[in-house]
């Protein structure tokens, strides 16, 4: 899908997946977000991109509140989730999340990690969300190691689980922060391939990547970040190979 | 306590220290609470013996004072002059006792805080007793005498010139003692009870010891190394004792029996078997084998006691240690103060302390009868409570952050998250450290000696101070402590193992 159908998208039918509005996050005086806009259409793909430090993941963590915003709004899924009163257990179970050390349940098998949520929601039965799981697990490849613990996988392999574990809640949005930045280079693509295949269905993407090659191959926009703000975004084909700011060129010219 | 003091010695500076805080915080508390119980209590003289009857009454006895009361070297049972006097009065009066071995000064101090109704414990009737006690008519004469090791060369009063004897804390005894020091020249000290009284002379750390006269025929009779020596000097009477002003029915029932045994002869069997021929009890003989084989129903019982507390406590810790540990990771600051008051009190003081308040102080104040197992479970409880909560709090925080957020992530609650979650591996974290606290606290639940809770190391105490062996008791009951707790370490490892994959 391309950035000019997102927004074709977004306008007929009104409604923006994720809809950001000066939003600040503050540590203690240290100010890491300090105002950022940002829309994102359902069923686009974005990436966001920068140098470290610059708020990419604080951004991705503030869609699903797993940090608490200093000021400004967020809506996702049409829910408005800086509202203190918004239920965000109910919010979260639309907004799925992978972390770059993959977070794994430890004293699960695969299978359990996978079901947790659909059960202990009571979103399904355990036969229902059984089923579900396998499913899942066998569209990531990982069918076979349903009864293994996540200390006996490979990175590539728990990335994949984490994955299945995040769908198994049926999300609309995903969001994946640096999900590969902590795997051996050759089960790079194993993810990749699975984030592709999400990336074709047609679902709501976030991704903080430092793939540039990938973020050019399946996003529909790539934004650039430095500071704590966002200095410059686009359509891939665009960004990389014309970028405006020097903010930009000196960033590409290190990483590509 | 005094009982940890005998066997050891080393603590017996930190012990006197804790005995003399207890009794200055009860004593203090007494003197409080007195108007209260007198205000509800009748005058004695109005009460008829018959008063008694029927009712079931707790009695407090000393544990090492044969042949007045002592455990019986075969069955483990309390035994002598005072147990079968109480009974015989008892029964004269168709009143029933229940018989709390606990040693002299926890039993005066168990009276006095109104855990038990009555003692009876080979004690003096005295002017300064009296201030604090009712004593019924006088059911023995006593004298106090003196000993000395078996081979020492000191043959009369004047031979102790420049020497050092022992008595027990308190007794009519020292008193004597330090009278006859003040004549001939000679230095006394005192310790609690009277087994360690005579193992203190025949060891040779002191050169003599004065007790009351049928207790030192008693012991030399053992074969335990003792001769009386010097006259013995007429000492007070031996009376049972009521608190000042409480239970007048019993004083009295105690008093109409004793005229009615004394009538129809069983005073005087009573006294005859204990003090014509003593019987040599068979521990006293044989080897440490022998000894182990026949302690074993008595010490059987104190383990069965020691493991009851300790689970029953250990249950309560678990409880405690989950709640305060939770409360500690909470992000409300009152009650996170709440925890770290709990733990900074409850490790800020000693074990002991709390059991005496429980057992002692409580009841003192509040007027409740609180058993031994309920007051020692509670300061166990309590104690370990504190080190669990630190311990399951150090393992929550040591889970991986990240394991929470993927939970929460997932549109889990906080609760269903640590549930689900975060618990399960914080307790696999803390398996080994729980095991180790769990040892600690069965050790520990020894120290429930001192409130007269029939544990091992007490069951072990009152045989000794029976057969007056001591030093193979406290090694019979040091291996049954390592076997039992090297087998339960064994056993928690395993299911540790197995469950915590």
């Amino acid at each position: 899908m391309s950035a000019e159908t997102a927004a074709v998208k977004a306008q007929t039918q009104g409604k923006m997946a994720i809809h950001v509005k000066d939003l600040r996050k503050s540590f203690g005086s240290n100010e890491v977000l300090k105002g950022i806009d940002l829309d994102v259409a359902e069923g686009e793909v974005v990436s966001l991109i920068g140098p470290s430090g610059s708020g990419k993941s604080t951004i991705l963590r503030c869609l699903n509140r797993l940090e608490e915003p200093t000021s400004g709004t967020v809506e996702v899924d049409g829910f408005r989730i800086t509202d203190p009163k918004v239920d965000i257990n109910q919010v979260r179970r639309q907004i799925g999340m992978v972390f770059q050390h993959f977070n794994l349940f430890a004293n699960m098998t695969v299978l359990q990690n996978v079901m947790l949520a659909p059960v202990d929601t009571g979103k399904k039965s355990k036969a229902a969300a059984r089923e579900q799981a396998l499913s899942l697990l066998e569209r990531v490849g990982l069918s076979e190691k349903a009864n293994a613990r996540p200390a006996q996988l490979s990175g590539g392999q728990k990335q994949r689980v984490a994955i299945a574990r995040a769908l198994a809640m049926e999300p609309n949005i995903m969001l994946f922060d640096e999900a590969t930045s902590a795997l051996d280079p050759e089960m790079v693509g194993e993810v990749l391939q699975v984030i592709r295949d999400l990336a074709q269905s047609g679902m709501t993407l976030v991704l903080v990547t430092h793939e540039m090659g990938f973020a050019r191959e399946v996003c529909d926009r790539v934004v650039f970040m430095a500071d704590g703000v966002v200095c410059e975004e686009g359509p891939p084909e665009t960004l990389f190979a014309n970028p405006q700011t020097p903010r930009l060129q000196d960033f590409l010219s290190k990483v590509l | 306590m005094h009982q940890r003091r005998t066997r050891t010695g080393l603590r017996a500076g930190i012990a006197a220290a804790l005995a003399a805080f207890v009794l200055v915080m009860t004593g203090g508390a007494a003197q409080a609470a007195q108007p209260v119980v007198e205000a509800g209590a009748q005058p004695a003289a109005v009460v008829q013996p018959q008063a008694a009857e029927g009712k079931t009454f707790t009695i407090g006895t000393d544990t090492a004072f044969a042949p007045f009361d002592y455990a019986d070297p075969n069955s483990g049972e309390i035994t002598g002059i005072d147990i079968d006097m109480i009974r015989a009065v008892a029964e004269a009066e168709g009143f029933k006792v229940e018989i709390k071995p606990m040693g002299f000064q926890p039993a005066v101090t168990a009276l006095d805080s109104g855990q038990v109704d009555g003692v009876i414990a080979g004690m003096s009737i005295t002017p300064e007793r009296k201030k604090t006690f009712d004593f019924s008519t006088p059911y023995y004469k006593s004298g106090i005498a003196m000993a000395v090791d078996q081979d020492s060369d000191i043959a009369s009063f004047e031979d102790m010139k420049g020497k050092t004897a022992i008595a027990k804390n308190g007794s009519e005894g020292l008193t004597t003692g330090e009278e006859l020091g003040k004549k001939y020249g000679f230095k006394m000290s005192s310790i609690e009870g009277s087994q360690a009284l005579h193992d203190a002379v025949t060891s040779g750390q002191y050169a003599a010891v004065f007790d009351d006269l049928p207790v030192l025929q008693y012991a030399a009779a053992q074969g335990k190394g003792l001769k009386l020596v010097g006259d013995p000097k007429p000492a007070g009477d031996y009376g049972f004792a009521v608190k000042k002003g409480k239970n007048a029915d019993l004083l009295a029932g105690f008093n109409s029996g004793l005229e009615k045994i004394k009538a129809n002869g069983k005073y005087q069997s009573i006294l005859d078997q204990y003090l014509k021929n003593p019987e040599t009890a068979s521990s006293s003989k044989g080897t440490i084998v022998d000894l182990a084989v026949s302690s074993w129903p008595a010490l059987s019982k104190g383990l069965v006691n020691t493991l009851t507390v300790t689970l029953a406590a250990f249950v309560l810790a678990l409880v405690l240690g989950l709640v305060f540990g939770m409360l500690k990771i909470t992000n409300s600051r009152v009650l996170r103060g709440i925890a770290s008051v709990y733990v900074a009190v409850f490790r800020g003081t000693p074990l002991l302390v709390w059991a005496f308040f429980f057992y002692f102080g409580l009841p003192q104040v509040t007027g409740w009868r609180i058993d031994s197992f309920t007051a020692g479970m509670l300061a166990l409880g309590l104690n370990a409570g504190a080190y669990l909560t630190e311990i399951l709090r150090g393992s929550v925080q040591a889970v991986d952050p990240g394991q929470l957020e993927a939970a929460r992530s997932l549109g889990l609650g906080w609760g269903k998250s640590m549930q689900r979650v975060v618990i399960p591996q914080a307790i696999k974290i803390a398996t080994p450290s729980i095991i180790n606290q769990f040892v600690i606290t069965l050790k520990d639940s020894s120290l429930l000696l001192a409130i007269t809770y029939g544990e091992l190391l007490f069951e072990a105490q009152r045989l000794a101070g029976a057969n007056y062996r001591m030093t193979e008791m406290l090694i019979i009951v040091g291996v049954i402590y390592f076997v039992v707790i090297t087998l339960l370490t064994w056993v928690a490892n395993i299911v540790d193992k197995k469950v915590n994959k």
